[in-house]
């Protein structure tokens, strides 16, 4: 049960990575490239850290795929959020997906409550997608 | 050794390119150009530096954050001086996580991660920096697409 709960909070932000894509997706023409670049920096950041530390307190022992795949899965969230609006934020996320994925699979390492800070990753997540939800609906 | 040669003429091409360049783009333009391409030559430069040399000499200790350091300044002395700042902390961030992965990838048991063989060592040191070096071409390759469009 321990194990299973991990892959299935993986499994519901995936979901929620790609509903909000296809969200702003609908509206990107209503967004400036301030907002752009701050959106695409927090999303390629936000699932590069959770690809890493999940992933990493689920398989302890292959350290150095876990790497790539976090830092492909950063890159790839980081440049499909940024194409949406231009060149400049294209390069940007994809520079802060791949940075914060080279970093998050030591952070997983090295924590003594797991259960806790997974609880404070997901917070923090959530907190953020409402802050930009609010950002796009006053701006 | 060989793929830090390789990326060092391949920095050098892009300092190149910026410097005949850089009175055409505007402001926002060279700025995240600037801060991408030193963030990452910064951090491969740091990882690079951490394996080749030997950790018990002192003198080593800071050296890769000094090359980096040097890099966001060379890179960012082309434009005005408030991007100044963003060019040297870009460059000295980067430097410290190079330094960070790479004292890591020599000696796991810093993060308690279950690796003991020495030969599984190596192998981890030249994946992570062949796909660090794949990475550095990537990024490389979109900052020069970018000045042609």
């Amino acid at each position: 049960m321990e194990h299973t709960r991990i892959l299935l909070l993986l499994y519901i932000d995936v979901c929620l990575i790609i509903g909000f894509y296809m969200y702003l997706r609908r509206i990107k023409k209503l967004i400036g490239f301030q907002l752009g670049t701050n959106i695409s920096v927090v999303m390629g950041g936000m699932i590069s850290l959770l690809f890493g530390v999940l992933l990493i307190l689920q398989f302890p022992f292959h350290f150095t795929l876990i790497t790539i795949l976090s830092t492909s899965a950063g890159m790839i969230a980081g440049a499909s959020f940024g194409r949406l609006f231009d060149y400049q934020t294209f390069v940007t996320g994809l520079t802060n997906g791949m940075l914060v994925g080279l970093m998050s699979p030591m952070i997983g390492t090295v924590i003594e409550m797991p259960n806790l800070f997974i609880w404070f990753m997901h917070v923090f997540f959530v907190l953020s997608l409402i802050t930009i939800i609010i950002s796009i609906k006053r701006s | 050794m060989m793929l830090f040669t390789l990326n060092l003429i391949e920095l050098g091409f892009v300092y190149r390119i910026f410097k005949k360049k850089h009175l055409i783009f505007d402001d926002r333009f060279i700025k995240t150009m600037c801060m991408a391409i030193t963030m990452v030559s910064s951090f491969v430069f740091a990882i690079y530096l951490e394996l080749l040399l030997p950790s018990i000499e002192r003198i080593f200790y800071l050296l890769p954050i000094l090359t980096g350091l040097f890099v966001g300044w060379k890179f960012s002395a082309i434009m005005k001086a408030p991007a100044t700042l963003n060019g040297i902390y870009n460059g000295v961030m980067g430097g410290i996580m190079g330094t960070m992965l790479g004292a890591v990838l020599k000696n796991p048991a810093l993060c308690n991660i279950p690796i003991v063989s020495d030969t599984l060592i190596k192998t981890n040191m030249y994946y992570i920096a062949i796909f660090t070096a794949f990475l550095h071409a990537l990024i490389s390759h979109f900052i020069r697409y970018s000045f042609k469009v």
